[in-house]
Formats: C-alpha cells, sequence, structure tokens
C-alpha cells in the first residue's frame, strides 16, 4: 500500500495538490501564491472574474505552464517532470474550443481517441453529449453550445480520472447551460473528479462541492458554499418594504437586530434571532396601524461572500 | 504509429476540404505548366535552322546539301564544327549535321558497287528538346535512306550516328516542366506555415499540446502530409508534361522521386521557420510571399540564371530552388546542369538542417 502511494504528500489522497505557487508574466503576477487541494470524486470550482488568473492555474496543472515556484501535484505526479503519464489521465477542456475546422465531429473524437493508449467508444461519447443527430457536420458550422460540448466531448475520450473544465458554460444560452450541467454532474456520478472554473455564482453554488474564490492570482477563501457563507454571516437578514412610520432608530431596537439597512426602497434588517426579530417588527407595524409587505427572510449567498471578499460585483 | 496516421488523414482531409487552399497549391501549377507548355511548344519553330557542316567538300556533298534545302523544313548554316556548337550553345541553330570527309567517295563507291565502309553522318541534337530532336532526327535518317535507296541491294554507303549536346536553348517546354514542378514543390512546402500558423491562432496546437500526442509525431504528420500532396502533385504535373506536352522524361524513377521527396521536406522546413516567426496568419502570408517571389524569378524557373546579371546569379547561388529546379532537370530531361548532383544535395539538406534546427528552437506551440 505504500508503495502505491509513494508519489504523494505521506497521508493525502488528493487528486490535486497546490501549495504556493506562482507564475508571473512579466510585470503582471497572474498567480501569486496559490494553495488548494482536491480530493477524489469532487467538483472543485475556481470561481473569479475574468484575470483572476483562474485559467493560468488550471493549465499550469494540466502541465501547459511550467509554474515559476511553488509545488502542484495531479494525480500524484509532477507536471514538469510526468507531464506525459498526467496527460493520459486527464480530460482537457479549453476555454477556447480549439477545433479543426474541416473535420466532421466523429472524425475529431475519433483522432483525438488515437492520441491516448486508453479510449471509449466513439459512439458512447456521442450519446453522452447528444452530438449523435451531428456526428457528420464539419465542426466550422457547429453552434457555440454544439462546440463546447464537443470540446467536453473531447476531454473524455481518454476515460479520464480528473476533468478540466474551463469556463464550460460561458456563453451559452440558459438551456444548453443546464444540459452541460447534467453532463457534468454525470461525470461525478462516474467518480470522476472535476476541476473547473467560471464566473457564474449559480453555477458554483449548484454545482461545486467545493469552491475557491479567486482574485488577482489569489486565492481569498476556499470552502463549501456553505461555509464560505457562514464564516461570514452568521446572521440572517429580514427584509419588508420600507414603512415611512418606523425610523431606524425604532427598528435597530428590535430583538435580535445588530444593524439596519436600506437597499433601494427595501430594509435590511441583519440579525441573530429571526423569529424575536419578527415578532417585534410585527408588533411594532400593529401599534402603528400597519404591517409590513413583501416580508422576506434570506442567508446570506455565496455573491455576498464575493462582494464581500473582492469588494465588488462578479458580473461587473 | 497509429497517431501518426490518424493526424495525417486528419490534416490531409483538411487540407482537401479547404478547395480555395486545393486550387492554389496543388491546381495552380498545373494550369502554370499547361499555360507555358502551350505558349512554348507553340516556339518550337516548324522550320529548323541547322548547322550544316561539310568536311567532305565534294560534289556529292554539295548535291546532298541541295537535296536537303529543298525538301526539308529546314535552313542550313554552313559552319565549321566548332562554329556550328558554339551557335548551338547559344541557340541560334537546333542541330548540326556534319558530312565527314570521304563522303563522296562513298557515295560514288557505292554507286559502283564497291562500297567497303560506309561514310558516317553525324547529328548532334540537345535531347531535351525533344520534339526538334526527333524532328531533326527524321531529317538525317531521310538523307541517309534516300542516299542508300538509289543503290539498292548494294553495301550502304551511308550511316549516321547521333551525338547530344547541352544547349541554353529556354524556348522548350522540357525546361519549364521540371522547372514548374520544382515552383510547385518550394509552394507545397513553405505554405505548410500557414496552417501551422492558424492552427496556433486557433488553439489547437494548445489543445493537442494538452494531449499525450509527442511533439515529434506531429511535425512528422506534417512531413508526411506534405510529402503526399507532394507526390500527387508531381504525378499531375508530369501527367500533363508526357502526355499533353510531349515532354520526354529520361532519367532514372527513383532518383526523380528522391529529389521530389528532398525538395518538398526541405520547403516545408523552410514553411516551419516561417510558422516559427510569423505571430498572425497575415504575418505568415506575408513572409510566404518575401520567400517565393524573388525565388521564383531568380532560380531559373522561367528563364535560365544565364542571362541573369552576375550580382543576382550570385545570390540565385544561394537559393534552395536554383538546386531543386537544377536537380528535377538534370535528372529529368537531361537538362544542362547548374551544379553537380551532389552539389544539389547538399544544399538542398543544409537547408533542411539549418531551418529545422532554427525551428526547433523557436517555434511556439501557444
Amino acid at each position: 500500500m505504500l508503495r502505491a502511494t509513494a508519489g504523494l504528500r505521506p497521508g493525502t489522497s488528493s487528486v490535486i495538490e497546490v501549495r504556493d505557487v506562482r507564475k508571473a508574466y512579466g510585470d503582471v503576477r497572474a498567480v501569486d501564491g496559490v494553495s488548494f487541494s482536491v480530493e477524489p470524486g469532487e467538483i472543485f470550482g475556481l470561481l473569479g472574474p475574468n484575470g483572476a488568473g483562474k485559467t493560468t492555474t488550471m493549465e499550469m496543472l494540466e502541465g501547459l505552464h511550467a509554474a515559476d515556484s511553488g509545488e502542484i501535484r495531479v494525480l500524484g505526479m509532477d507536471p514538469t517532470h510526468q507531464a506525459q503519464a498526467i496527460k493520459e489521465r486527464i480530460g482537457v477542456q479549453l476555454q477556447t474550443a480549439a477545433l479543426f475546422p474541416q473535420l466532421t465531429v466523429e472524425e475529431l473524437i475519433d483522432l483525438f481517441g488515437s492520441f491516448y493508449p486508453r479510449r471509449v467508444p466513439v459512439g458512447g461519447l456521442l450519446e453522452q453529449l447528444d452530438l449523435v443527430e451531428k456526428r457528420n457536420a464539419q465542426t466550422k458550422n457547429l453552434s457555440g453550445g454544439l462546440r463546447q460540448r464537443l470540446s467536453v466531448a473531447l476531454a473524455l475520450v481518454n476515460d479520464p480520472e480528473l476533468v478540466f473544465l474551463d469556463e464550460p458554460t460561458t456563453g451559452l444560452d440558459p438551456a444548453a447551460r443546464r444540459g452541460l450541467w447534467q453532463v457534468i454532474r454525470g461525470l461525478q456520478a462516474e467518480g470522476r473528479s472535476v476541476l473547473m472554473t467560471t464566473h457564474y455564482l449559480e453555477e458554483a453554488e449548484t454545482l461545486c462541492d467545493r469552491v475557491a474564490i479567486m482574485d488577482h492570482g489569489r486565492i481569498l477563501d476556499a470552502g463549501t458554499v456553505k461555509e464560505l457563507v457562514g464564516r461570514r454571516f452568521h446572521e440572517r437578514t429580514v427584509r419588508f418594504d420600507r414603512i415611512d412610520t418606523l425610523g431606524d432608530a425604532l427598528l435597530g431596537g428590535l430583538p435580535g437586530v445588530s444593524r439596519v439597512a436600506h437597499e433601494h426602497d427595501e430594509v435590511v434588517l441583519y440579525t441573530g434571532d429571526v423569529p424575536a426579530t419578527i415578532g417585534g417588527l410585527l408588533d411594532a407595524a400593529a401599534t402603528a396601524g400597519t404591517e409590513p409587505e413583501n416580508l422576506m427572510i434570506r442567508r446570506a449567498t455565496l455573491e455576498d461572500v464575493f462582494l464581500e471578499l473582492t469588494g465588488r460585483a462578479l458580473r461587473d | 504509429m497509429r497517431r501518426l496516421v490518424t493526424l495525417s488523414r486528419a490534416n490531409l482531409k483538411s487540407f482537401v476540404r479547404n478547395r480555395a487552399g486545393l486550387f492554389w497549391t496543388l491546381a495552380f501549377p498545373v494550369v502554370l505548366v499547361g499555360l507555358f507548355g502551350t505558349i512554348f511548344s507553340g516556339s518550337d519553330a516548324p522550320t529548323f535552322n541547322v548547322g550544316w557542316v561539310d568536311q567532305d567538300r565534294s560534289a556529292a556533298s554539295a548535291e546532298l546539301r541541295a537535296a536537303v534545302a529543298a525538301n526539308a523544313p529546314v535552313t542550313l548554316v554552313d559552319g565549321t564544327l566548332d562554329a556550328e556548337q558554339a551557335a548551338m550553345r547559344k541557340g541560334t541553330v537546333d542541330g548540326i549535321i556534319v558530312i565527314p570527309a570521304g563522303t563522296g567517295g562513298a557515295i560514288a563507291a557505292g554507286r559502283g558497287g564497291t562500297a567497303t565502309a560506309p561514310a558516317v553522318l553525324t547529328l548532334i541534337t540537345d535531347p531535351s528538346r525533344s520534339t526538334t530532336s526527333q524532328a531533326l532526327s527524321q531529317i538525317a535518317n531521310g538523307i541517309v535512306m534516300g542516299t542508300n535507296a538509289a543503290e539498292s541491294g548494294r553495301p550502304p554507303s551511308l550511316a549516321l550516328t547521333a551525338q547530344t549536346i547541352q544547349t541554353e536553348q529556354l524556348n522548350s517546354v522540357s525546361y519549364f516542366v521540371p522547372s514548374i514542378l520544382g515552383m510547385a514543390l518550394m509552394q507545397l512546402g513553405i505554405f505548410a506555415s500557414i496552417p501551422l500558423v492558424q492552427q496556433r491562432e486557433t488553439l489547437i496546437l494548445k489543445r493537442l499540446n494538452a494531449t499525450p500526442l509527442p511533439r515529434r509525431t506531429f511535425v512528422a504528420s506534417n512531413m508526411v502530409v506534405r510529402l503526399v500532396l507532394a507526390a500527387a502533385q508531381t504525378v499531375l504535373i508530369l501527367a500533363i508534361g508526357t502526355e499533353l506536352l510531349h515532354v520526354k522524361v529520361t532519367g532514372d524513377w527513383l532518383v526523380i522521386v528522391g529529389f521530389v521527396a528532398l525538395g518538398a521536406v526541405t520547403f516545408t522546413s523552410i514553411g516551419y521557420l516561417i510558422a516559427s516567426f510569423a505571430r498572425t496568419e497575415e504575418a505568415a502570408n506575408g513572409m510566404t510571399s518575401v520567400v517565393q517571389f524573388p525565388m521564383m524569378f531568380l532560380s531559373g524557373i522561367f528563364f535560365p540564371l544565364q542571362i541573369l546579371p552576375d550580382w543576382l546569379r550570385g545570390v540565385a547561388t544561394f537559393m534552395p530552388l536554383t538546386y531543386l529546379g537544377d536537380a528535377l532537370r538534370q535528372t529529368m530531361v537531361g537538362g544542362a546542369p547548374f551544379a553537380p548532383l551532389g552539389v544539389d544535395v547538399a544544399v538542398l539538406a543544409g537547408w533542411l538542417v539549418v531551418c529545422f534546427g532554427i525551428s526547433a528552437r523557436f517555434f511556439r506551440w501557444q
């Protein structure tokens, strides 16, 4: 058993381990001391705006760039020295679908399959990615969604243990995006590990077991969405349409309320005790001869975390 | 091996499905051969200038001259053997007929039935000008057979031997067919840079780099594709040259195939060199033009190097196409050598090694 894990750090079986990795292009520190690990069977998301260093990080793991410093282990191996062995066991989908324009879908899958010692049948892949009808279409004639599905198919020709997906759903319409989410969940169900980048919060929230939030070449925080939110936002918010007769001073004095904020025409009460706050609110409103409209209780979301960490909204 | 085959097949399919590329690389040189063929085979004049070297100076030789001048489509130019050979090299006469001393005596002996040894006439032609040399050999045979027939039943008094001479003659389709084949191989090779740069720009090279495909297999596959295209190109041009333009290919096929392959690989290495330094497809297009046009016009493709001024000929001696064209002309139609074949091989191989060496150092996959 010890022999089998000889290439790994003692006590770990992570499919990816990254320690303090740096990569600069001239003066630009694209990746500036990144550490994280991906466990077997996990969908791990790198979330961040464009230019955050997600793609550079991923491409160092794929063996496409060498890191300036730091340690990388992919499937227990070092990409600078064991690139070939790693490449045989991973699947890669680049941010831009790079396809031979004059080849058909089936020819291209067949071509990529021939590069690997171990390959899955073309027919199965066509079905899995719903490309059967397009098997004889030249790739230059495919729509954006089909190109994206084909480039995911190409990432799976070698039955990889670990799949890298770089913004797989960018530019897709909502239906196509949900379709691809199904495919990615399917990869997990088949026992594969997935490292993906995205700049869609919703995608990270619904798809990823764990998320690392990146900006300016650094990982600001990492964990499950629940952990990320819980670490920063112990409180929930109680929201309702503004009632003019209830002033901030009164609302701030309600049980459990730590802070009062206004968003548009909405009052936002941050509270550690939702039932007490709502009870107090309803009483106060009744006393004033009214009741709150559009009353809502919300926990903080990944978006709030992102805003808090980076100081900006992701969709800017 | 399986990877090499599938990748080469994929690249070939891509090439063939790109109609515009197919036309410019494969069909255009064929059109060019056809065009030049028709223009220049037309100027293989219906009347020939023939050097007439009379070393006999007898009444009988004068009689022969009068008969030839009257009956054959020739203009006879009298002179010494040296003078006529010089004229033939310059292209002012198309061939030479030598009447040896003793011809008059041999004919007289033949008529009297006492011939012992026939007088041997010499016909000198340029074998690379196949139409002309065939016509002249018919004329010379006509002289010999006509004279011998008049004394039928008796031993012949005249015989014919053939000699060849290399001329600088340029208005011959035989010159163009191997030359344009050389040009086509050059274009096929250096235009390998365009798909390479396209594949880099569209990140296909990067994507391939993320697979276990070894880079050497990728490079080898490009070579295989260019060699297959070169073979197709050679067959097309030679078919037109031999079937439509009646060019006689005389050389050893194995040597010809060897030079076609060496030329294709050498120019593909120049294509790699261009792809190593061109960042965009536009830049690659510009660079291929810069490389191909001087070679097209200064490497003896459309006109022989001898008519260039010295300094331009100096430039030509560095160009690989000079040597490929030279080697193909020598081996295919017995053209006059610019350099010995060994030098042609050495120069082409030298370019191949240097261009690949530089490309291996500077080529970027992404």
